[in-house]
């Protein structure tokens, strides 16, 4: 059965919804800000993509009162099965214990962040949380869809969300992971990534039921490839094997080849070996055969466990405009993305596909097709 | 398409061992799963292993027990498309406090990065992945009822879907590890000890590692 996205929405460091971050990335803005959550000054960096009227250390945790605001008014049929995508949840119940001695340590074990979102969401037919690093929402996305094609389920709600903390910042911080500035993907100069935070579903549904329902469909998560590199826990493969295998097998899921991909939603972290390895992989799988390539990471920073729905969503949204977004901030591309990646809009061709791609701790990769 | 179980892997508070190949080591006085010999384990020295945190070791114990089991060679140099996806109670709750408390210490200014990298629930599987050589798709999932049922589940949607032709699940907690090899069934009388079917029944209703090494012993035995 064919998996059929039926909603999708966001909530990102540019606002609630889907519609203002598409137009804050048109418009070539950034949003990523000084932080002051917490005290950044013996950090690498204090810049980060901060959503907007979030109170940290409050009752709620920052990812409850993201996905709380997302989901107003949302109604998910009951039946939907859930998957959760998440790298670090509700840690900052974790920071308050141990920094406040308010709560338990144990309230921050993202198994009982699941209960909370199914409450949420009101998707009752069961489910897992998902967590593999920053491919966490990919890699769900494209078990739900494998959920579907295989028969096993004809509605899943795909979940994620990963918020700013000191705990993460810091962490980032010490592995001198972070840009001084705003992030700078596939630019000369990129120096880092800022960490940022976002709230994300998508409803997939089997064509066969959405036709039923007689819902609109956003798109088609056409196929996908989940590959680990096997190789470094924090750095990518200097060889990129591993991200190609997955983009050769999210191919082949799809049952298409590269000349069918007409855009491509990179991982884009900013940081130097990232951008290295994603292009050496676009390099390798298209053959040198340019194409638009695209962060949204320099707009909002890296989302983490979210990063792969968002930029998911993002990438139905450029195939329905045919717009390929900016890659925000990038002034002068790395001699490896002079020609795939700008930093301005363009137009994309008619009946294409597109390919979003992540990569994370752990080596892990993910590639999804997009129709 | 019939999925089978070709090996497990499994340690407890009493022992070790695998369920097909017959090894089974019970601890001597003063021997225990935070005291094994990394030898007696790995086919191939694991480069760093004293560095992991608890749940890495144990997941490493638990994979190479398993892989042993399927007969499935490796080596670090030698990378596979073989998938694996991993569950515990608690994620990285431990690696999380650890972490926390020392960057605490530290006046909230510093914190150590051989501690952050365990904060996601998903570094013990990649510890195994850079040492076993592990390829396909990597990933950490839980619900709070019956987690190793549901990374079974996982598992098999990943090989019916293609994405790795042989895939290793199970969870790693403190003192306790339990992995199963799964593969599409190939017939042409390929040793395998039991469909996933049966496997999955037997993890649902048997909640403790302790028991499901006895039943899955005792459906070994009655095969043989």
């Amino acid at each position: 059965m064919k998996p059929v996205v039926v909603m999708a929405e966001m909530v990102t460091p540019y606002g609630t919804g889907t519609d203002a971050c598409w137009n804050g990335l048109l418009a070539g803005k950034s949003v990523i800000s000084r932080v002051e959550r917490f005290k950044t000054a013996a950090f690498q960096s204090d810049y980060a993509g901060i959503i907007g009227g979030l109170r940290y250390h409050g009752q709620t945790s920052l990812v409850m009162q993201m996905l709380q605001s997302l989901f107003e008014g949302v109604v998910v049929p009951e039946d939907a099965k859930l998957l959760l995508a998440t790298t670090k949840g509700e840690i900052d119940l974790l920071e308050q214990s141990m920094l406040r001695n308010r709560g338990d340590v144990s309230d921050a074990v993202i198994s009982r962040l699941f209960n909370k979102v199914a409450d949420l969401t009101g998707a009752r037919g069961g489910g897992l949380v998902v967590s593999a690093a920053c491919t966490s929402s990919a890699a769900a996305a494209a078990q739900a869809a494998a959920m579907i094609r295989n028969g096993h389920a004809d509605c899943v709600l795909v979940v994620a969300c990963d918020a700013v903390t000191e705990f993460i910042f810091s962490g980032f911080s010490t592995l001198s992971a972070l840009d001084k500035r705003p992030a700078r993907p596939f630019d000369r100069n990129r120096a880092g990534l800022n960490v940022g935070e976002a709230a994300a579903y998508v409803l997939l549904m089997s064509e066969e039921r959405a036709v039923r329902e007689n819902r609109a469909v956003l798109g088609t998560l056409a196929g996908w490839g989940l590959s680990d590199d096997a190789n470094h826990m924090t750095g990518p493969s200097r060889e990129s094997e591993g991200l190609i295998l997955a983009i050769q097998k999210s191919l082949v899921s799809a049952n298409i080849g590269p000349d069918d991909i007409g855009l491509i939603g990179a991982h884009g972290t900013g940081t130097v070996y990232n951008d290295q390895m994603e292009m050496r992989a676009f390099h390798a799988v298209f053959q040198n055969k340019e194409r638009p390539v695209y962060s949204i990471k320099g707009g909002i920073g890296h989302t983490m466990g979210a990063a792969g729905l968002v930029e998911m969503i993002i990438a139905l949204r450029a195939l329905r405009e045919q717009i390929v977004p900016p890659s925000v901030n990038l002034g002068e591309p790395d001699d490896d993305a002079r020609g795939w990646a700008s930093g301005q809009p363009h137009a994309v061709r008619e009946r294409t596909l597109g390919l979003v791609t992540n990569a994370g701790f752990s080596g892990v990769n993910t590639a999804l097709v997009v129709a | 398409m019939t999925i089978s179980v070709r090996g497990i892997g499994w340690l407890t508070k009493e022992g070790y061992g695998c369920v097909r190949n017959g090894l089974l080591h019970r601890y001597e006085v003063r021997e225990g799963v935070h005291t094994l010999p990394g030898k007696d384990i790995f086919s191939h020295p694991f480069k760093n292993f004293g560095r992991l945190d608890t749940i890495s070791k144990m997941t490493a114990y638990a994979v190479s027990l398993a892989l042993r089991d399927a007969g499935v060679e490796y080596s670090p140099q030698l990378k596979q498309d073989i998938g694996i996806v991993g569950t515990n109670a608690e994620g990285s709750l431990r690696s999380d406090i650890e972490y926390f408390r020392d960057y605490i210490s530290a006046g909230r200014t510093l914190s150590r990065g051989n501690l952050f990298i365990y904060t996601l629930p998903s570094s013990p599987l990649g510890e195994a992945a850079i040492h076993f050589g592990l390829q396909g798709p990597l990933l950490y999932a839980v619900d709070e009822s019956n987690a190793l049922a549901g990374v079974l589940d996982m598992a098999s949607e990943m090989i019916l879907a293609n994405e790795a032709p042989l895939m290793l699940a199970g969870k790693a907690e403190a003192e306790e590890a339990l992995f199963f090899v799964i593969e599409q069934d190939r017939g042409m009388n390929r040793a395998v000890l039991c469909d996933l079917a049966e496997a999955r029944s037997a993890v649902a209703t048997i909640p403790d590692t302790a028991g499901l090494v006895r039943k899955f012993l005792q459906l070994h035995d009655g095969k043989a």
